[in-house]
């Protein structure tokens, strides 16, 4: 009875401290977590190229979101803070490069489960090596904007969040990004 | 001209895979005709595809495994931040004991007789007591000593202060 009451306080003080820490309990961070570590990770492997830094910046940005003192109005603006922090590392990396860090944007073997929406799997690989190219050859918030509006399906607002830009310039920004990738995938294709 | 009013059409149908068979006509002929569109089109197909991909090839950690490290390495860091002032008041005893060790032995090399030298200088000291020219001529007679001291000071604090900082 005692040990159990031990336990119990010692709990207690242990989720006293982590609630004191943290910015949300365990059970809303599972939740939180189970919505968005799989497009965060995929944001991280496509930005790194390197599925097994993406593991590392993943645990990264879910620590410093828990750590941060900042109060959300919602679960996109929630969401939008976590890949603000996610992007912030990924700037990070790129300023420091890693000695052992494999060529960036070359994901073609970090998951190469095939799609089978896409039909021919060969033709989806040699589309998948074009993108690469192609991403290769952008800037890095380029490839920011583009991956958060047309795979992710972010809003302008919510672009303009999560990259810290103003909202006003997202629309010119990412017209120009979306035509230079446009142009070089028609380039990769001739 | 940077943006359409159909490009939203465009990105949804690609978005949700209606993209190009299962979507009107006359969005086909518009995206066609219209290069934003069409730009559109191109970019969001192999982004969309890609992120498919990687999101059926993502294994991220459980969420269980992501919140032990950060309750980890949180109490790590905690336990850190609770520790640092005493380190601090414990690189501060240490200079001083260093600083003071420094000058016994300055003084002991100087005079060459480290037993008496205890005793000589306290009761210089005691004698010179409100004496104002007498404790000038103290300071003069072992200004190796102080000037040491100084050195020991100058050079040992930086050290321990480099020790007792945390190293963020």
């Amino acid at each position: 009875m005692r040990d159990v009451t031990l336990s119990a306080l010692e709990r207690l003080d242990a989720g006293a401290a982590e609630a004191e820490a943290f910015q949300m309990d365990e059970e809303a961070f599972r939740l939180f977590y189970d919505r968005t570590a799989r497009p965060v990770w995929a944001y991280l492997t496509r930005m790194t190229g390197d599925p097994r830094l993406a593991d590392d910046l993943l645990q990264e940005t879910y620590y410093r979101f828990l750590r941060a003192r900042v109060s959300h109005d919602g679960d996109a603006h929630r969401r939008n803070y976590l890949f603000r922090i996610a992007a912030n590392l990924v700037r990070d990396m790129r300023r420091r490069p890693r000695a052992d860090a494999t060529a960036i944007e070359d994901v073609s073997s970090a998951a190469d489960t095939p799609d089978p929406r896409a039909g021919d799997v060969a033709a989806a690989a040699e589309r998948r090596v074009d993108l690469s190219r192609a991403m290769t050859r952008l800037k890095p918030r380029e490839r920011d904007l583009l991956w958060l509006a047309y795979a992710q399906g972010s809003s302008h607002g919510e672009i303009a969040e999560t990259l810290g830009l103003k909202a006003s310039s997202i629309k010119m920004l990412l017209f120009r990004a979306r035509r230079r990738l446009a142009a070089l995938l028609r380039e990769v294709d001739r | 001209m940077t943006e359409c009013p159909r490009e939203g059409d465009a990105f949804e149908a690609v978005a949700f895979g209606r993209w190009p068979a299962h979507v009107t006509r006359e969005l086909l002929a518009h995206v066609a005709g219209c290069p934003i569109c069409r730009d559109v089109v191109d970019v969001a197909a192999p982004l969309q595809d890609e992120r498919r991909r990687l999101m059926r090839a993502a294994d991220p950690p459980g969420a269980g495994v992501v919140w032990w490290r950060a309750t980890i390495r949180a109490r790590a860091e905690a336990a850190r931040t609770a520790m640092q002032p005493i380190t601090m008041w414990q690189a501060i005893a240490a200079t001083s004991i260093g600083t003071v060790a420094l000058a016994l032995i300055a003084a002991s090399w100087r005079s060459g007789a480290a037993n008496l030298l205890g005793a000589d200088l306290l009761a210089r000291f005691t004698i010179a007591r409100g004496d104002a020219a007498a404790f000038a001529g103290f300071g003069a007679d072992h200004a190796f000593i102080i000037v040491a001291g100084v050195v020991a000071c100058l050079v040992l604090a930086p050290v321990a202060l480099y020790l007792a900082l945390p190293d963020e």
